[in-house]
């Protein structure tokens, strides 16, 4: 059963379009030129009940646009809405009970105080009896593993920390659907991935539909089965996530430091060759040819390779004895301009 | 209805909870006010007291009657700065910051969170003092108020309560539909100092029409005294009654139609 559903949803402002100069400035007092900006475009989509999709898109793509209208923040222009049979921007309290939000970027904890004292507010504001709250706040204080961070100020805690309580306060009420903006921003790689298992047991386990937006790929392909891309406020793809990272993430970014000088820079090539042709077992020698150096330093060394040759790349690199190497996949601007420009052939959606 | 006013009051109770717990965290920053606002607010006696120390008479009103009405006016400003003032005076920020969404997404009014999350109990013994203000202009006038004429006095100072707070939130709510308000904000403050001082039985004319209709701060303080002396024609009455119902509804107006526009910020 589809929870939400949209039919060509748009959301447009008008921008005021200063003239250069004082003289435009004096101009513009009594003339003024507006421009139209769609922040989101001709938007289809429906969720079904206990679902997780990411939502994925470069900055000022339209995602946070979009979710302020599924929240009810903000009236789109035109098109048709409907979150769990309500118009969200009619703001009715029924509606409002029956999902929660969290911006990573906007905290709704009380920052001198402690967890609790939010967690009571929201109590009254939800109307949860005592044993309900209690309850609830049991099972997520262990699931989170924060029991003695509840009467703790919340100025005092880390950011992961504070992360999981925002998520506490915002899951008290038992939420059909948890719209999560950008929840991981900021945070280190630990508390990524704790928040990361957080929301996937919370999904199996109560069955609360997620909408989850983020910047990073390892949130969505960690948890999303589905991902929706936005680009430029047009949905861009919709499918599994798996089949986006495998059509769509190419490359992966190495990036090596070493104690010594590193070696001549077409040793590289030569270290890599060999590597792929003893991969091949001597078969089919392929030529990393589209290998390319982004940085090199004495002492550093960052290169794109092909996703499928990254362990070639490794290889030719190991043998120069690097202190560190780090291995990140294609960045999501990237994968995104990747679909953007197969979907101006038809073939993304 | 009774449930949700059940349950407004269930929020109100948490929100004035966790603001004391707030304000207590820090010393000074709870004891600091009730001297603060005790110093103004003499302050503000002693300038009352250099103006009209060579004024008989301000219209039909005699010292006690302007006592009576200094009293009120302050009253009406304390409850204000007990409850709703603190709360009201961040709307403007919240919208153009966008800090407003996270009120939107609660099953709560955003208005009535705002008005009440910045109670201020350090203005509290400024409405202890308007209270003796106003017991001391009473027997200065010579009046010995019925239970009738206290409870009428009661109502009119509710009505009034009402108006001064639909003003702030108008004012504020201006942010909704324009970049600022700063101007309106400063002539808010300039028609409360200057009706502070007057009652609105000084005002003829266009001064009338302005305090008593377009900003009727004129209103607030005379029609309660008015109505204790028995001087409040029925006539006046309802204009003061017509005019805070019109405020009332052109707040709420204002409010629901601005929270329609609410375009957040970018994030």
């Amino acid at each position: 059963m589809n929870i939400i559903e949209t039919e060509r949803l748009t959301k447009t402002y008008r921008r005021f379009k200063k003239p250069e100069g004082l003289s435009g400035s004096i101009k513009s007092l009594w003339k003024r030129e507006y421009e139209e900006k769609a922040a989101v475009r001709d938007f289809d989509f429906a969720l079904q009940e206990g679902e997780l999709v990411g939502l994925i898109g470069p900055n000022g793509a339209g995602k946070t646009t979009l979710t302020k209208m599924l929240t009810g923040i903000i009236a789109p222009t035109s098109g048709r809405i409907d979150v769990m049979g309500f118009y969200p921007n009619d703001l009715k309290n029924e509606f409002k009970r029956q999902y929660a939000v969290v911006m990573g970027q906007k905290s709704q904890l009380f920052y001198e105080l402690t967890a609790n004292d939010t967690l009571r507010l929201f109590k009254e504001i939800y109307e949860l009896d005592e044993k309900q709250f209690r309850e609830t706040r049991a099972y997520f204080t262990e699931l989170f593993g924060v029991r003695e961070l509840m009467d703790v100020q919340v100025r005092t805690l880390s950011l992961g920390e504070r992360m999981k309580m925002e998520l506490m306060v915002a899951l008290l009420h038992q939420p059909r659907i948890l719209f999560l903006d950008e929840p991981s921003i900021g945070l280190d790689a630990i508390a990524s991935g704790q928040i990361r298992r957080f929301l996937k047991q919370v999904n199996r386990e109560r069955g609360t539909s997620i909408i989850l937006t983020s910047h990073y790929m390892e949130d969505i392909s960690t948890l999303c089965d589905r991902s929706v891309v936005i680009h430029h406020g047009c949905k861009v793809y919709d499918g599994r996530t798996d089949e986006l990272f495998a059509r769509y993430q190419k490359n992966k970014k190495i990036t090596a430091t070493f104690s010594q000088e590193l070696p001549p820079a077409q040793n590289l090539a030569a270290e890599g060759a060999a590597s792929l042709q003893g991969q091949a077992g001597g078969q089919s020698p392929r030529r990393p040819s589209r290998w390319e150096v982004l940085e090199r330093t004495p002492h550093k060394l960052t290169i794109l390779v092909p996703k499928e040759e990254a362990s070639a790349a490794l290889a030719a690199i190991m043998p120069w004895g690097p202190t560190d190497i780090s291995v990140e996949e294609d960045e999501i601007g990237t994968v995104v301009e990747r679909i953007y420009q197969d979907g101006s052939r038809g073939a993304a959606l | 209805m009774r449930n949700r006013m059940k349950k407004n009051f269930r929020v109100l109770r948490e929100l004035i909870r966790i603001r004391f717990q707030h304000l207590m965290l820090f010393r000074l920053g709870f004891f600091g006010p009730f001297f603060v606002d005790g110093s103004l607010f003499a302050v503000q006696l002693m300038v009352f007291r250099a103006v009209y120390s060579n004024v008989d008479r301000i219209g039909t009103w005699g010292e006690g009657e302007m006592i009576l009405f200094i009293g009120t006016f302050s009253l009406i400003n304390a409850v204000g700065m007990v409850f709703y003032f603190f709360g009201i005076r961040q709307l403007p920020d919240k919208i153009r910051s966008g800090e407003l969404d996270l009120y939107l997404t609660k099953p709560v009014s955003p208005l009535l969170r705002l008005t009440f999350e910045q109670v201020n109990p350090g203005s509290l013994p400024l409405m202890a003092m308007s209270l003796c203000i106003i017991w001391y202009g009473a027997h200065r006038a010579g009046i010995v108020p019925r239970a009738g004429d206290v409870l009428l006095y009661l109502g009119w100072l509710a009505v009034m309560i009402l108006l001064h707070y639909d003003m702030m939130v108008l004012i504020r709510s201006v942010c909704f539909y324009l970049v600022t308000n700063a101007r309106l904000e400063q002539l808010e403050d300039a028609a409360l100092e200057l009706c502070m001082k007057l009652p609105g039985i000084a005002f003829y004319g266009i001064y009338r029409v302005v305090f008593c209709f377009l900003l009727p701060y004129g209103l607030m303080a005379t029609l309660p005294v008015q109505s204790i002396l028995g001087e409040l024609r029925w006539q006046t009455a309802l204009q003061g009654l017509a005019v805070a119902g019109a405020f009332t509804g052109l707040t709420a107006c204002a409010w629901k139609r601005g929270l329609r526009r609410y375009n957040s910020a970018s994030s």
